[in-house]
């Protein structure tokens, strides 16, 4: 069974955030008001986290693209009351939105801050609402959400494989929103498990570490050091 | 049984306790399921159009996916893609490309024709019929003619290119007048760097991908370069393309950009010495017989001291850059220590191939053309001119020539006036538009009154600094036509909103410029059928053109502009190379074959190649032949000028005729503001930039910069990049004025205060940011929010540094120097 990981090699992402619109746009995340935004609540499934260092005229800035780390140890399935947080058999964790009791025990629990709480209904207004992806349902208020690796998408690319009855391929089939859109090819997605796929090949090699790996939760999202 | 989520929670409690086991807390989750209602948006067929964004500029290739509802039968485009055909994107998308879905379904767009009701300024509108609009742009149109006043109609135009364009000249043309006006002003110094060392009139195009070096002067690569895509697509190759290489990347410029913070290297300099530093670099090439000999003895003019036909001595680049730019100079000049010019110097020189970029940064002060000139000899002196990895000239693809227009009297005598703004006279001898004339023009009456404006893509009263402050001074034309899709601060002072469709929603053709070599020609088509009762505004023009009747309806055939489009398509199928867009491992293939000698197209037919087309979103030629250089000189050397031959006969052809005569080159140098006389006005050299401000009163440079998600001045209004504007300082809806933490300390500014930025232009209240990736001597307000008018979201949000922006130019080419303001700030 696959293993879906992602690795993001620092030294190509530019910081443009086309990864975050797109998954905006992909899971029909809302936009908050700037009143709201102020206030820390702000959703971002995936976001680029800037990390600027040292002091004029030795200055040095990465960009870090933060998804969910998808750990193979996840704490906030383990923290999760109901459920509603779910690691798949090939690991990927969701979030089942109707389980959901809103006690954000979740977003307490991860490291990575990474689980976003809608404090109020999304709201668009009509016109942009028509461009809302149909193969992803809207959130109400009181519900966690995060990123789940587009699951949406591994069900289409599945469907297509079952057709042709055969697995689906460790990488090119399923790729998530933020994966497709990148200009810079600095997010690369595919079976971990696969020696063939670049992700896993990548995931191997020197430049690769993991955010906060002692924390003991085994992200499924490699970061390649820049140089 | 229904629950709410509230009373659920109580119910949760009860039912833990009561189920003993795993098995009973799989069973709430099946019961909330079961009574929650989630809310899906509509399902329906789907579908993919193969489109061209018009975020920016860029010219990158998207495919649109669409949902035709089951249930209503309404079609929706839900998500954008990078077309993986296109060559310029390649599959991916920058973040303006996917918010390209809100600018279709912008909230705020113009929903049909309209008339004034209200004030100018005001916004208010009354809709009107097409045909009733039409009728009256006709009208007023024929009056104007008829009166012999026909040079009095403006077109002010923004980024537009290929048949639009063509037919907005062609319309200037046939009625007869000569003011083109183009809010692009930013490429006409790329130009015209281009036509004075190499005798063609483009701006520069970089071949990024392949070159080993890239030594960028300000250039603002990646944040709002031409196209995203492509630059970061180039970027992430230079980096880690190659197995076992990583080229290097050197930023010059005053600020820690994006750009900056990617490159290897970043050389912080005073605003405006960007020329000298290139000369320094020059210096360090030239005197350790760095250069590529073989290249500058064969293909350059004016590198050593060379004598003319009359036998007057002239002076070469190599001596100027001998006796002028010594580093330790340039080095007190620039701020830059003379260890690190002359290692780059060497590094630059060393690798093969390097490239050196002036873009934005170095180009936006009053010295910027020479800057450009200057960084541009560096290109000369490792003959990185026509190779992979160097700089390289826009191809364009094979159009059908649009037939000759006839001009009746009318239409020769609007021709024969000047033009408004006085580009190509001694007021901006190399412009070919200046759009920041035109308020002075406004004011004076001089050289004539303009009775009627047509806005095409173009937003004087936000891009304009003194139609920014003084947006009444529009009104003195009686008569303005906006095009415009959405509202605008310039629209406000139409007579007329004739809403055009927008870029989801129409054909257009789209041949990309300035980006890189090969020719590529996309294809925008429309994704959905229009929205509102808008109007492709070719096809408006063509009902004006033959509402005028005459040459004028003559010149404009067409039944709508569709027909005019395939037709110019027409050529390129009938072109015999290139191939429509496909696979990479397809056009290997292909390629391999046009080296044989064989050309196998895909198609037999015109409609097949149309077809063809519109299916894969464009046609493109992938064969650049590099080291063509007949083809890249076209000076009257017929090789790299360093002495810019065609500048001084266009300076002396002014001073022997018109206002300069009688003056001399010497009045002409002094009205440009040049300082530098003799031989070294035609040669790079660096010019004393002009500041408007003093320093005592206004300490601080500001300067400015498009971040990626605000690069149209459209975008403000898209609430998914209003999220983002600018990923440093990555608080959403903020745009704020960067300050050196040591001169915020000095000032007693916080990180975070509210501030007033004030230049002798204007004022402004910003948030203040504190950043150590700063110079201490400048300030940065990033360009693109704070729409007056633009929709709900953009004018609720951000800020204009262009209300602050003094008049300066670099008045060789008319480009309004952006960076040449000086500002104070305070407390507020």
């Amino acid at each position: 069974m696959a293993r879906w990981g992602m690795v993001i090699d620092l030294d190509r992402c530019t910081g443009c955030q086309a990864c975050v619109v797109a998954c905006k746009a992909e899971n029909n995340v809302p936009v908050v008001a700037p009143s709201q935004a102020q206030a820390g609540r702000s959703m971002h499934w995936m976001t680029v986290i800037p990390e600027v260092e040292g002091e004029f005229p030795r200055v040095r800035t990465r960009f870090i693209p933060r998804p969910c780390q998808q750990c193979d140890s996840p704490p906030c399935v383990k923290v999760c009351p109901v459920q509603a947080m779910t690691k798949s058999p090939e690991g990927i964790v969701s979030h089942v939105f109707a389980r959901c009791i809103g006690c954000r025990f979740c977003v307490q629990a991860c490291p990575y801050g990474v689980t976003y709480f809608n404090w109020q209904a999304p709201t668009w207004p009509a016109d942009l609402r028509e461009a809302l992806n149909p193969d992803f349902a809207i959130r109400p208020t009181g519900v966690v959400e995060m990123c789940d690796f587009c699951h949406h998408h591994l069900q289409h690319a599945r469907e297509a494989a079952r057709a042709e009855g055969r697995e689906v391929r460790g990488e090119g089939e399923y790729t998530p929103a933020c994966i497709q859109a990148c200009p810079a090819r600095a997010l690369i997605f595919g079976d971990l498990d696969d020696p063939t796929t670049e992700a896993s090949h990548l995931a191997r090699g020197p430049r690769a570490y993991r955010m906060l790996e002692e924390l003991g939760t085994s992200p499924k999202v490699f970061y390649l050091k820049e140089g | 049984m229904k629950l709410s989520r509230r009373g659920f929670l109580g119910w949760s409690g009860t039912l833990v306790a009561a189920a003993a086991g795993c098995q009973g807390i799989r069973a709430i989750g099946d019961l909330q399921a079961a009574t929650y209602e989630a809310e899906v948006p509509p399902q329906g067929i789907e579908g993919w159009v193969a489109s061209v964004c018009q975020q920016c500029p860029g010219g990158c290739g998207i495919q649109v996916r669409t949902i035709t509802g089951v249930q209503d039968g309404v079609k929706r485009a839900v998500k954008i893609q990078g077309n993986p055909y296109h060559p310029i994107s390649r599959g991916s998308v920058c973040p303006k490309g996917v918010a390209g879905l809100q600018a279709l379904y912008d909230p705020d767009r113009f929903r049909g024709p309209m008339k004034r009701a209200g004030a100018r300024g005001q916004g208010q509108w009354q809709p009107i019929s097409w045909e009733e609009a039409v009728a009256t742009v006709v009208q007023r149109l024929r009056d104007l003619r008829a009166k012999g006043e026909a040079h009095t109609l403006l077109l002010m135009a923004g980024q537009v290119r290929g048949l639009m364009q063509s037919l907005l000249l062609r319309f200037l043309e046939a009625y007869g007048s000569p003011n083109y006006l183009s809010t692009a002003s930013g490429c006409e110094a790329s130009r015209q760097t281009l036509f004075l060392t190499q005798g063609i009139a483009e701006p520069i195009a970089y071949d990024l991908e392949n070159s080993a070096y890239i030594l960028s002067f300000g250039a603002g690569l990646l944040e709002a370069g031409w196209s995203p895509v492509r630059q970061a697509r180039a970027y992430s190759h230079l980096r880690q393309g190659t197995p076992g290489r990583r080229g290097r990347l050197v930023q010059v410029e005053p600020r820690f950009s994006v750009t900056a913070a990617k490159a290897d290297e970043w050389i912080p300099l005073r605003p405006g010495t960007d020329g000298a530093l290139a000369l320094a670099m020059a210096h360090v090439i030239v005197s350790e017989g760095l250069y590529e000999k073989e290249f500058v003895e064969a293909w350059t003019f004016g590198f050593d001291d060379w004598q003319d036909a009359a036998g007057t001595s002239h002076l070469g680049f190599r001596s100027l850059v001998m006796n002028d730019y010594r580093p330790e100079a340039v080095s007190a000049l620039t701020g830059v220590p003379i260890q690190t010019i002359v290692r780059v110097a060497r590094e630059f020189a060393a690798t093969r191939p390097a490239v050196a970029l002036a873009e934005r940064g170095a180009g936006f002060h009053t010295n910027g053309l020479y800057n450009r000139l200057a960084i541009h000899a560096l290109n000369a002196l490792v003959g990185s001119i026509e190779v992979p990895g160097g700089t390289v000239i826009q191809r364009r693809p094979p159009l059908t020539p649009l037939p000759p227009v006839t001009r009746d009297a009318a239409a020769l005598r609007g021709l024969a006036a000047p033009r408004i703004d006085g580009a190509g006279t001694v007021k901006s001898p190399l412009a070919s538009s200046v759009v920041s004339a035109l308020p002075e023009a406004l004011r004076t009456g001089s050289p004539y009154r303009p009775k009627a404006l047509f806005l095409y893509y173009a937003n004087p009263v936000y891009s304009v600094s003194e139609f920014v402050r003084h947006p009444e001074l529009l009104d003195a034309i009686p008569f303005i036509v906006s095009f415009s899709p959405f509202p605008d601060e310039s629209s406000r002072h139409a007579d007329l909103i004739l809403p055009d469709h927008t870029s989801l929603e129409r054909w257009q053709d789209d041949p990309i410029e300035a980006t890189w070599g090969p020719a590529v020609l996309g294809l925008r088509q429309p994704v959905l059928e229009p929205r509102h009762q808008t109007r492709h505004t070719g096809d408006v023009l063509i009902q004006i053109a033959q509402g005028l009747s005459g040459t004028v309806a003559a010149a404009f055939p067409w039944k709508e502009f569709s027909e005019a489009l395939k037709e110019g398509v027409r050529g390129v199928a009938g072109a015999q190379g290139g191939l429509i867009m496909t696979t990479p491992f397809e056009e290997a293939r292909q390629r391999r074959q046009a080296d044989a000698g064989f050309w196998l197209p895909t198609y037999k037919t015109f409609d097949e190649f149309w077809s063809q087309v519109a299916e894969r979103g464009g046609w493109w030629d992938p064969a650049y032949s590099f080291g063509n250089r007949e083809r890249a000189f076209r000076t009257p050397s017929g090789k790299f000028e360093f002495f810019f031959q065609t500048l001084r006969q266009r300076l002396e052809a002014l001073t022997r005729r018109g206002a300069a005569s009688g003056v001399g080159l010497d009045g002409l140098l002094d009205a440009l503001g040049i300082q530098a006389r003799g031989d070294r006005v035609f040669l790079p050299h660096h010019e004393p930039p002009r500041f408007v401000g003093e320093e005592k009163e206004y300490p601080l440079h500001l300067i400015m910069s498009k971040p990626m998600s605000l690069a149209g001045t459209r975008t403000a209004n898209q609430p998914w990049l209003g999220e983002i504007p600018n990923v440093r300082t990555s608080r959403p809806w903020e745009i704020a004025v960067e300050i050196n933490p040591e001169s915020a300390h000095k000032l007693g500014i916080r990180d975070g205060d509210e501030v007033w930025l004030e230049s002798p232009g204007g004022r402004l209240r910003l948030r203040a940011r504190l950043y150590q990736g700063i110079a201490p001597e400048v300030v940065h307000v990033p360009f693109g929010s704070g729409h007056a008018a633009g929709g709900r979201f953009a004018e609720a949000w951000g800020a204009n540094p262009n209300r602050l922006i003094g008049g300066e130019a670099d008045r060789l080419t008319g480009t309004p120097a952006l960076f040449a303001t000086r500002v104070r700030i305070t407390r507020a």
